[in-house]
C-alpha cells in the first residue's frame, strides 16, 4: 500500500485502509497511522476498510493497539471476504465492525410509492426499497430499521425489515417485505370494514404491543421526551399550572412497556386476516397514557380548529374519527363507564395539549392568527383539565 | 407449501417444502399447534424451503416460546441459504437454534 488517506470530522478520525495488509508491510502502515494520530489526536477513530482487500494477523495488531488507545474504535465499510477475517478472529464480538453496504440498482424498478423523501420500488416479487434522496438520512434510516428489528423480533406483527443497502445512482435505501396489505384507514373509507371491527382490530394490536417488554435503551423513552415537552413551556404557562403539570409528568412511573407512537388507521394494516403494524420510526417505550395522549392528538386534538383537515390526514371525517377514538378508549380501558373514560381521556389530553402547544409555538404559531387560536385553545385545556387531575397513570 | 409432521413418541419433526408466506401461515401454525403438545423435541426440517416470510417466521417465534414454556427443545435443520440469510438480517439466528 502506498498511501494512507484519512479524513478529520471534529472529533472523529477516519483512517482509511487499502489494499492488502500483512507482515510485509504492517510496519510501515502502523507508522504512518501514527503519524496520521499524532498529527490529529481525537477520541474516535473509524477504520474504514472500503478499499482493504485482506489483512493479516500483524494487520490485525495494528487495529488491536488503536483499539486499547482509543476505546471508541470501530470498523466500517467492510467487504465480505473481510468481515469473514474479523469474524473468525473474534474482532466482531470485541469492536463494532460494520460491513459494507450492498449496492443495488433500482432502474427498471416498478414504483410502488412516492413520499415526501423518495420512492418505493419493487425489486423482487416478495421485497421492496425504500430509498431516500438525501444521503444524510442514513443514521435516520438505520435507527428506524433497528426499532423495526427489535420490535420484530419481540413478535409485534410487521414487514420484515431486511438491510441498508447503498442504491447505484446515489442515495440509500432500506429494504422491507413487500406487504400485500390494505391500511385500516382505506379499509374505513371503502366500508370493507365499520368503524367497530376497525376498532377491535386496533385495540387487539394496541394492547400486544403495550403487553410486550423491551430491554432498557433499546428504545427511547417517552416519559424522558415528554418531560422536555413539558419544560419548553414554562415560560408560556402560569407558574403554579406549570409546577403541577411538571410534577404530574414527572410522578408518571417509569416503565419498559413498548409503545408505538403514532398509532393511527394509516399505519395499521391489514393482509390475509393478520393485522401488521408499519412505520416503526416512532417505537419507544413507556406507560400507556403516552400512547393514549398520542392517538387523542391523531383522532381529535391536532384538527379541533379546523375539523375538515383530518380528511387530508386520515381521509374520515371528523366525527367518524371521534367516534372511533371514543370506541377504542373504551376496548382498551373494557369500560363503558361515561365518567371513567373521560377520567382517562383527561389524562391522555393534557400530554397530548402539551405536546400540540409546544408544536404550535416552536412552529412559530405565534406569528399567524391561526397559530395564535391553537396555542390559546391547548394553553385553556392544561389549566382547566389540571385543575381537574391530580394523576397523570390509571 | 407442503408439510408433513411426523411424530415420534415425544419427538416432532416438521418439514416444510415450498414457500411458507401470509398465504400458507396458518397452516403452517396449524400444523404446529398440532404437535406441539407433550413434545419434548421440535424439529424443522427447511431443507426444501424456499422462502419464508414475516407470517412465517412469526409462527417460527409462537413456537419458541410455546416450546420455551413447555420445556420443549426446538431446532432448525438443513436451513438454506436464502433462508439462512433472512433469518439473519432479521436477528432470529440469535433466538432460534440452528443446526
Amino acid at each position: 500500500m502506498a498511501e494512507l488517506n484519512f479524513e478529520k470530522k471534529e472529533s472523529l478520525l477516519v483512517i482509511k485502509l487499502d489494499g492488502y495488509i500483512d507482515s510485509a508491510n504492517a510496519g510501515e502502515v502502523e507508522n504512518k497511522i501514527n503519524d496520521i494520530r499524532a498529527a490529529n489526536p481525537s477520541d474516535k477513530i473509524e477504520i474504514d476498510c472500503e478499499k482493504l482487500k485482506y489483512i493479516s494477523s500483524a494487520g490485525l495488531r495494528i487495529v488491536l493497539r488503536i483499539k486499547k488507545a482509543v476505546c471508541d474504535t470501530s470498523i466500517i465499510n467492510v467487504s465480505p471476504e473481510v468481515y469473514e477475517i474479523f469474524d473468525m478472529t473474534g474482532f466482531t464480538e470485541m469492536m463494532d465492525v460494520r460491513k459494507a453496504f450492498r449496492v443495488i440498482s433500482v432502474e427498471g424498478c416498478e414504483v410502488i410509492g412516492q413520499g415526501a423523501n423518495g420512492k418505493v420500488y419493487r425489486i423482487d416479487p416478495d421485497t421492496i426499497v425504500k430509498v431516500y434522496l438525501n444521503p444524510d438520512s442514513l443514521p435516520e434510516i438505520e435507527r428506524e430499521r433497528e426499532l423495526a428489528r427489535t420490535a420484530f423480533v419481540l413478535g409485534i406483527p410487521t414487514a420484515i425489515p431486511y438491510d441498508v443497502v447503498r442504491i447505484e445512482n446515489g442515495g440509500f435505501g432500506s429494504v422491507f417485505e413487500l406487504l400485500n396489505a390494505k391500511s385500516f384507514a382505506k379499509l374505513l373509507i371503502n366500508g370493507e370494514k365499520s368503524v367497530d371491527e376497525i376498532a377491535t382490530m386496533s385495540v387487539d394490536l394496541l394492547k400486544l404491543i403495550h403487553g410486550t417488554v423491551v430491554k432498557e435503551g433499546s428504545m427511547p423513552d417517552m416519559k424522558e421526551v415528554a418531560i422536555g415537552w413539558v419544560k419548553f413551556l414554562k415560560d408560556y404557562l402560569p407558574e403554579d399550572v406549570y409546577a403541577k403539570l411538571e410534577k404530574l409528568v414527572t410522578d408518571i412511573p417509569a416503565d419498559l412497556h413498548m409503545m408505538h407512537g403514532d398509532y393511527h388507521i394509516k399505519n395499521v394494516m391489514l393482509q390475509n386476516g393478520e393485522v401488521l403494524l408499519i412505520d416503526m420510526d416512532t417505537l419507544c417505550h413507556g406507560n400507556p397514557v403516552f400512547e393514549l395522549a398520542s392517538m387523542f392528538n391523531a383522532y381529535y386534538g391536532y384538527c379541533e380548529l379546523e375539523p375538515e383537515q383530518i380528511e387530508d390526514f386520515l381521509g374520515i371525517t371528523f366525527e367518524t374519527a371521534n367516534e372511533l377514538w371514543q370506541k377504542m378508549l373504551s376496548l382498551y380501558l373494557g369500560t363503558e363507564d361515561k365518567k371513567a373514560l373521560e377520567a382517562v381521556e383527561n389524562k391522555a389530553k393534557i400530554i397530548g395539549y402539551t405536546r400540540i402547544m409546544r408544536r404550535t409555538i416552536r412552529r412559530k404559531g405565534f406569528e399567524t392568527e391561526s397559530g395564535r387560536a391553537v396555542i390559546e385553545n391547548a394553553k385553556k385545556h392544561i389549566i382547566d383539565l389540571l385543575a381537574v387531575t391530580d394523576s397523570l397513570t390509571f | 407449501m407442503t408439510i408433513d409432521a411426523k411424530r415420534n413418541g415425544t419427538e416432532v419433526v416438521i418439514k416444510v417444502v415450498g414457500r411458507v408466506d401470509s398465504v400458507t401461515a396458518p397452516d403452517f401454525e396449524k400444523a404446529v399447534n398440532e404437535n406441539i403438545e407433550g413434545a419434548e423435541s421440535l424439529v424443522f426440517d427447511f431443507e426444501n424451503l424456499d422462502y419464508i416470510s414475516s407470517a412465517g417466521l412469526r409462527v417460527l417465534l409462537m413456537s419458541q416460546k410455546k416450546a420455551n414454556a413447555n420445556s420443549c427443545k426446538m431446532k432448525l435443520i438443513n436451513v438454506n441459504e436464502t433462508v439462512n440469510e433472512i433469518l439473519e438480517v432479521t436477528g432470529f439466528l440469535t433466538i432460534l437454534s440452528i443446526e
